[in-house]
């Protein structure tokens, strides 16, 4: 072998080795970028929302108001309540969704108007899915969960 | 959040495969190894220098991570394996270059990848460092001051700078470690006046305390003390590396847009002053504007550099088939047009890739440090020195902005600058394992 040819192969090995050292950094930073935007993705987790919707000649019309779903949401008349129901039928502490075992439920606080769930009243935790109504006072709930 | 993630990661990388750090340290030894092995074909020989070099060069690499991976908990190793990849890139190339320089600098290499253990491996060296910041400031200013003295030139060129300090044999140059004396200082001193200012919701009173000159006073002080050193020496690289850096970290620390804005118009004035007032700073941008009427005398070294770029085309000439050469003091300050000339575009992108990914990895270390103000302010300045000095001199050598004699981090010839370096990286590194606020 004539050292002009191993000149070459060795000059041609030295560049891929170049490429192969950009291609690690890219693999790992690539890689790094995937995983703090999956943590972004997790702590920014969304499980659905709440659309609120009332009745208006016998239709249900929405409202245009908008919650995010959160696996606590509590509903009520006081401010310190996640969505807050400005309705006279509606009592402090009316009613709660909440996610438990993968499941989400709805519990009535005691109020003293009632809850109702696609028309039934509710008396003990429900399990609740995506589509259900929730009705407070003149107000009706729409849940919308993300799977 | 996303630290905690990372490092889980990297945990169960190190024990199951092969991790993107390693391999990018096993790329190195081989790149290393390929392009000895050229050069010797071209000069016709295998000399014992180059199997030393190759050797000693492994040896560093395999302790070095060995013990980074062993003694710390999860730190970031890639920024040890750049390094070392682009250490020793820079011994095969001043072997190239300057063949009698190469030992001098495999020894260097030794003693900075001790320090970086040392400093790595110490757990205490942020807390050290932040209680004798102050200590270490008049150190280093003294050493500073003794350079102007004593200070020679190795070359014995009767105009060159004097910036170097002699110790026998041994040639150290002060505004190297200085660069990370002065940062540890900033550092501190404004985590210590700011703690405020890196606090959610600014309190608007604070805010005009920390604005005022009694503050500020000090450190402007400080600052134009050394570059008045550094311009009395005709440093200009260090005094505008200084300068920019101090500019980041105050911008950083107060996240006030004026400060940028104020610290360019001070470099522009300075730069006009300096163009009428010195005879280096009106050389250097004289060349830089127009090189090639005197292409031959004044210009020579720069449109010799851009000629280097030239030859190389896109996947340069081979090791030791250029001419890079004639570029004068070529090993030195204008390594990264060997690089090209040599290693061509693919070469110069890795490099710059390299340094990229060593100065965000330093920024994003500093990103992770919240409510430590001064671990994330050091950081900051540790990756702003690393980034403005490989600008400056990148820049200058392909002739995009004047010629600033700074050396090319990692691979310039140079003991002084490859021990602070290293240092700076095992800085990062220690910062990279203190855990998480």
């Amino acid at each position: 072998m004539s050292t002009e040819i191993a000149l070459f192969l060795l000059r041609l090995l030295s560049g891929l080795l170049l490429l192969g050292l950009l291609g690690a950094l890219f693999v790992l930073l690539w890689r790094e970028f995937r995983a703090s935007a999956r943590e972004v993705e997790a702590s920014r987790r969304t499980y659905g929302r709440i659309v609120v919707l009332r009745e208006v000649n016998g239709t249900m019309t929405r409202t245009g108001e908008v919650y995010p779903l959160l696996p606590i949401t509590s509903l009520g008349r006081s401010p310190t309540n996640s969505i807050r129901i400005d309705d006279s039928f509606a009592s402090g502490e009316h009613a709660v969704v909440t996610m438990r075992n993968g499941q989400w439920w709805l519990e009535d606080r005691q109020s003293r108007n009632g809850t109702m769930l696609n028309g039934v009243l509710v008396n003990q935790p429900v399990v609740v899915t995506d589509g259900d109504i929730i009705g407070i006072g003149k107000l009706r709930f729409r849940l919308e969960i993300e799977s | 959040m996303p630290a905690e993630a990372l490092t889980l990661e990297n945990a169960q990388d190190t024990r199951f495969r092969l991790t993107p750090d390693a391999l990018i340290l096993a790329i190195a030894g081989i790149f290393l190894l390929t392009n000895t092995a050229a050069l010797a074909l071209v000069r016709g020989g295998i000399s014992p220098r180059d199997i030393a070099i190759v050797v000693v060069w492994a040896t560093c690499a395999l302790i070095g991570r060995r013990l980074l991976v062993t003694r710390l908990r999860q730190p970031d190793v890639l920024l040890f394996s750049l390094a070392m990849f682009l250490s020793g890139w820079g011994l095969v190339l001043i072997n190239r270059l300057a063949a009698p320089f190469a030992e001098r600098q495999t020894l260097w290499l030794v003693i900075a990848v001790a320090g970086l253990l040392l400093v790595a491996l110490t757990p205490r060296t942020l807390r050290l460092l932040r209680s004798f910041r102050y200590t270490l400031l008049v150190a280093g200013l003294a050493l500073l001051a003794s350079t102007i003295i004593f200070g020679e030139n190795p070359s014995g060129l009767p105009a060159a700078p004097e910036l170097w300090l002699r110790f026998g044999d041994i040639y150290l140059q002060p505004s190297e470690p200085l660069k990370i004396v002065l940062v540890v200082f900033l550092a501190s001193y404004l985590a210590e006046q700011y703690p405020a200012l890196r606090a959610e919701g600014i309190d608007t009173h604070l805010r005009r305390i920390a604005m005022s000159p009694r503050v500020f006073g000090p450190i402007l002080l400080m600052w134009s003390l050394s570059i008045v050193f550094l311009v009395w020496q005709r440093d200009l690289g260090a005094a505008i590396l200084f300068f920019a850096v101090f500019t980041i970290l105050l911008y950083v620390a107060s996240g006030s847009a004026l400060i940028v804005l104020s610290g360019a118009a001070l470099i522009v004035f300075a730069g006009l002053v300096g163009y009428f007032a010195f005879d280096v700073v009106r050389l250097r941008v004289d060349v830089w504007l127009h090189p090639w009427p005197e292409a031959g005398g004044r210009a020579y070294q720069i449109v010799q550099s851009l000629m280097a770029f030239a030859a190389g085309g896109p996947f340069g000439q081979g090791i030791g088939q250029g001419l890079p050469t004639f570029i004068p003091v070529v090993h030195s300050d204008f390594a990264f047009a060997a690089i090209a000339e040599e290693w061509g575009l693919l070469g110069v992108i890795t490099l710059i890739a390299c340094i990229a990914v060593l100065v965000t990895r330093g920024l994003k270390l500093a990103l992770f440090q919240r409510g430590r103000p001064f671990n994330a302010l050091l950081a900051v300045g540790l990756s702003a020195i690393l980034a403005t000095q490989s600008l400056l001199i990148m820049g200058g050598v392909l002739k995009l902005v004047p010629l600033t004699g700074v050396t090319l981090p990692f691979l310039s010839y140079g003991g002084s600058s490859l021990v602070t370096n290293f240092v700076l990286v095992g800085l990062l590194i220690r910062i990279s394992v203190s855990e998480a606020a």
